[in-house]
This record gives structure tokens, C-alpha cells and sequence, in this order.
């Protein structure tokens, strides 16, 4: 995921302070924040975290809404992203967070073994929840059930491409023989998902790299305008159909296992189980496309998140 | 130009849009308000911690390469540095903030206390303690009203800065309009950005009239003269 992996070089320096400070600090974690509203207690009130941005804000407010539902008073925690709510998580001033499943795994795995290089993720759900919770337990985190919506690195190309070659999916494309130039950020000539797993994986011919930010308009135009033949975008992009592009299906599982999943603190939760019962049927009801139209919704149509939240859970009768 | 007669604003992604302010009325007003919540508790509090850092130093003259010194090294450390040392003890919340708001306006505060008090003309006080002023009545006979205008200057920087620093909260979840400009960024929303940039100015002017319309008040033997 671009943005998260962009957005966390920062958060890894600004991390590494506080291993620093953690380690010269130890009252830190008894400190009461009085300020705060205390994740659980007796008094049956939640905080919810979200990343601010628009897909994990989306989440945490249906996780909100599924909670007032069950009878919890909730309020919502926006903060600049994950890393910075990551200490009150485990503290339990926060409860329950969206995370994307492999993305969280790695960066764990990366908190708790200070592994640069975190091999947490894998393309297979299973596995990745594995050693997800492997970690979690450490932090006093565990996660809840899975959403069937992935939102992860895919490739786009035009409906008229895919239809002239014969393509469906990447090993289509890498059968073919065909070079394509690709619009991405620079970085993808060096990442595993992207230009290095397409060439070994898939066996692509790629000519160039034409540098355009992930799962942008500019990058979709390339494509749309034949500048380009393929775009790194998301697989929750709803907008790739109105612009007559389509995804090509990773059929190799090149791409980590990010579905959506709630991270819950653990003592929060053995207080509070309606928690795991209020959010875990959104699981099984949340798909990738679903997901795709509700942050259009946000960031196309610019409806606010409450309401596009509310509405989807009512259209889907879990409110 | 095409003027935008028909369709939505919010779709066309407008930098103005009425439709904006309508769908958000609440959220921004909320937002507002704890805009000049944080902003007020951290120009009082500033202030009250750089009153005794000034006197400290009026009394010690030694001490003031090390109080100016100190309190210059803290305005200079980054704000997201500060909340990273911050959060895990004083968690998310608006303490993290005001923390970080208050250290940054001590700088400004104790240099113009001491710019203020130190610019009282010699004379003054000679003749003052002449007529027998002891050094409590003197501070607040004479000194005080003569350093005023300056120290409503640095009253006046401390604040327009505070307000525009509040945003950086929001990297914390408590950072008044400062969610908007996040939230627009994030998600390229132009009306959200303009808007929430629209009141931090206004919100900065109003404030900085305001307390140039107390230091007339407070000020009478000055009037007429330029603040």
C-alpha cells in the first residue's frame, strides 16, 4: 500500500524515538491519562482509532456505529496515522483500530523484534493472521475477524488493451511477450510487489517506469492516453471502470494479504466480548468492491464519512 | 472562466462551496471552538510560566543566557518530535497538545517581559524609589504599566503563532481546525482546505484586534499613538 508504506517513513524514525524514550521511561505505561476516556471500565465507553485517512476513517466510524449499537458509549480517535495511536492501542485508551491485515503484520513484527525487513506478511490470509497475532499477543493486541475486502497493489490497464491481447490476468500479460511501460512511483523498481515480482514472478516485460504517484489520476490518464500501457493503483479504486480501465487478476498472489482487519486491545476485549460480537459480522459482509464505492463516496461525491458509514451498514441491515 | 451555475460544488470539487459549510456545519464549529479553547489555555498558561522565568532572570542577570537559551532550543524543537516524546504519557488527548503550545510561546513571552521591563527608563525608577517604593510596589507601580505595550506585543506574536501552531495537533487527534487541513490534504478536498485556512486567518485577526483593543484600554496615557 503506497501511502501507508510513504506515510510510515516518518513514523519510523518518529518510532524509533520512542523505543528510545520507552526504554529510559518505565512509569510511563502506569501513568494515568486522565484527560483521555478510558477504552473500557465500568462505564461501558470506547474509543475507536482511525488513521485519518478516508478508508480507515470509514471503518473505524461503521466499528463506532456497530458499538453504539451494542449499547456503547464510542467516541473516534483521528489521528495522522497508525503509528501514532499504536502506544494508546496497547495501553487500551484505544480499543479497537482498522488495520489492513499483512501491512500491520509487518510493522509488529518490526515494533516487537526491531526487524527492518519484516517477513510477517504473506500473500496467504492465513499465514499472515498467524504471525500476526504471533505479535499482537506480545503487545497485549489480538485482531477479529478478517473482512473479505483486500485493499492492495494491482495493475490496471485499458478495457481495450485487455480485450485486443487476450488479458484477464498478469500471467496473461506476461505470456503474451508484450512490454509495457508502467506508471508508478519510483520506488516500484525496487519494492518485491511491484516492477522485481512482476518480472520474476510474472515474467513482464517492463520498459520503463513513467514516475507518477500511486493510484492517481495522472497515473490512470497515462494509461487511458496510451502514454503508458499499465498503472499501479488500488484494488479498491472505484473509479477505474468510468475512466475504461480494468485489473488484472495477481492469479500468482504477488500482492500481501491486506484485508481489512479490527486490532483489538486484548484486555479491552476479556472486559467487553460484545465487542468482538458487534463488529465480526461486518467481516463477512464488507467486499473489496463495497469498499471501492464507499470511499468514492467520501472522496468523489464527498458525502461525509458518518453518513456513508450509517448508510451502508443500514443498507446491509447491521444497524 | 465557466460559471459554475449548475451542479453540485462538492462534485466539482469547488474551492467555495456553501454546500460544504452546510454538510459540515457542525463538525467545523466544533472543531472551531476547540481551535480557541487550545489556543486560549495555551497563551494564559505560557504566559503564567514566563512571568516567574522573567523575574527569575531580573533578579539573577546571570541566568538569562541560560532561560533565553533554554527556551529558544525548545521553540526549536519540532512539534512532531515533541508529541512522539509526549504520547505515551500523556496519551492522545489535549494535554499532549497544550504541552507542546506552551512551550513553544515561552520564547516569545520572556523576551518581551524582560524587552519591556528592561526598556523602564533608569530615572523613573530612581525617582521612585526616592519616594520610598519598595521593590513589589515598584514592579507593579512602575515597571509593569511602563513595560505594558510591550508585553502585550509579545502577548500579540504568542497568540497569532499559537493559533497557527494549534493545527499541528491534529497529528494527535486534537488539533482544532487543523482536522479539516489534514482531512483535505489527505483526500485532495479543496473547499475543506480553504475554509478551515479561511478561519485560522480570520481567527488570528480577530484575536490580535482583540488584544490591541485591551492594550488600549489598559493603556490610556498612550492613546493616540501608534500600538
Amino acid at each position: 500500500m503506497q501511502r501507508r508504506l510513504l506515510t510510515a517513513l516518518p513514523a519510523i524514525s518518529l518510532a524509533a524515538v520512542l523505543a528510545a524514550c520507552g526504554g529510559s521511561s518505565s512509569g510511563g505505561g502506569t501513568t494515568p491519562t486522565p484527560g483521555s476516556s478510558s477504552g473500557g471500565g465500568a462505564s461501558g465507553s470506547l474509543t475507536v482509532g482511525a488513521a485519518g485517512f478516508t478508508e480507515s476513517n470509514l471503518l473505524a466510524q461503521m466499528y463506532a456505529d456497530l458499538l453504539e449499537k451494542a449499547g456503547f458509549t464510542v467516541n473516534i480517535k483521528t489521528v495522522s496515522s497508525q503509528e501514532i495511536f499504536q502506544s494508546s492501542l496497547e495501553k487500551g485508551t484505544i480499543a479497537v483500530v482498522p488495520e489492513y491485515a499483512a501491512t500491520y503484520a509487518n510493522s509488529l513484527e518490526t515494533e516487537v523484534t526491531g526487524n527492518q525487513s519484516p517477513t510477517a506478511a504473506s500473500p496467504d490470509l492465513q499465514t499472515t493472521l498467524t504471525n500476526l497475532e504471533k505479535y499482537a499477543t506480545q503487545k497485549g493486541l489480538t485482531h477479529l475477524d478478517p473482512a473479505n475486502a483486500v485493499d492492495q497493489n494491482a495493475f490496471a490497464v485499458t478495457t481495450a488493451y485487455a480485450t485486443q491481447h487476450h488479458l484477464t490476468t498478469l500471467s496473461d500479460l506476461g505470456a503474451s511477450g508484450l512490454s509495457v511501460k508502467l506508471a508508478a512511483p519510483a520506488e516500484c523498481a525496487t519494492r518485491p510487489f511491484c516492477k522485481p515480482g512482476l518480472q520474476t514472478t510474472y515474467k513482464i516485460k517492463i520498459s520503463s517506469i513513467l514516475p507518477l504517484a500511486f493510484d492517481s489520476l495522472p497515473a490512470k490518464q497515462a494509461v487511458k492516453s496510451g502514454k503508458v500501457q499499465m498503472a499501479l493503483v488500488a484494488t479498491t479504486d472505484a473509479t477505474l471502470s468510468s475512466l475504461g480501465l480494468v485489473l488484472l487478476t495477481d492469479d500468482k498472489h504477488l500482492q500481501n494479504a491486506d484485508n481489512l482487519i479490527p486490532i483489538v486491545n486484548k484486555a479491552d476485549l476479556a472486559k467487553h466480548p460484545e465487542i468482538a460480537t458487534a463488529i465480526n459480522p461486518l467481516a463477512s459482509v464488507l467486499t473489496t468492491a463495497d469498499l471501492g464505492t464507499l470511499d468514492n463516496q467520501v472522496d468523489g461525491q464527498r458525502q461525509t464519512v458518518a453518513d456513508v458509514a450509517t448508510a451502508y451498514l443500514t443498507s446491509k441491515g447491521l444497524l | 472562466m465557466v460559471l459554475p451555475a449548475a451542479g453540485d460544488c462538492l462534485l466539482r470539487n469547488a474551492w467555495v462551496c456553501g454546500k460544504y459549510l452546510s454538510t459540515r456545519r457542525h463538525i467545523i464549529l466544533a472543531d472551531l471552538k476547540q481551535h480557541v479553547i487550545l489556543t486560549l489555555v495555551a497563551v494564559a498558561i505560557g504566559f503564567l510560566v514566563s512571568v516567574p522565568l522573567t523575574l527569575l532572570v531580573r533578579r539573577f542577570r546571570r541566568a538569562e543566557g541560560a532561560v533565553i537559551g533554554l527556551t529558544s532550543v525548545l521553540y526549536g524543537v519540532p512539534s512532531v518530535a515533541l508529541f512522539a516524546v509526549l504520547v505515551p504519557f500523556t496519551g492522545l488527548t489535549s494535554t499532549t497538545v497544550e504541552i507542546g503550545l506552551v512551550t513553544y510561546t515561552l520564547v516569545i513571552f520572556v523576551r518581551n517581559n524582560l524587552a519591556g521591563l528592561d526598556a523602564v527608563p533608569a530615572d523613573v525608577r530612581d525617582a521612585a524609589q526616592g519616594m520610598g517604593m519598595g521593590p513589589l510596589r515598584m514592579l507593579v507601580k512602575v515597571d509593569l504599566p511602563l513595560a505594558l505595550p510591550t508585553i502585550l506585543a509579545g502577548f500579540r506574536v504568542a497568540t497569532v503563532s499559537t493559533v497557527a501552531l494549534v493545527t499541528v495537533g491534529a497529528l494527535v487527534g486534537t488539533g482544532g481546525l487543523g482536522q479539516e487541513l489534514n482531512d483535505a490534504f489527505s483526500s485532495y478536498f479543496k473547499a475543506e482546505a480553504l475554509t478551515a485556512s479561511v478561519l485560522c486567518v480570520l481567527l488570528a485577526i480577530t484575536a490580535d484586534l482583540l488584544i490591541v483593543g485591551v492594550g488600549w484600554w489598559l493603556t490610556p496615557w498612550r492613546r493616540g499613538r501608534p500600538q
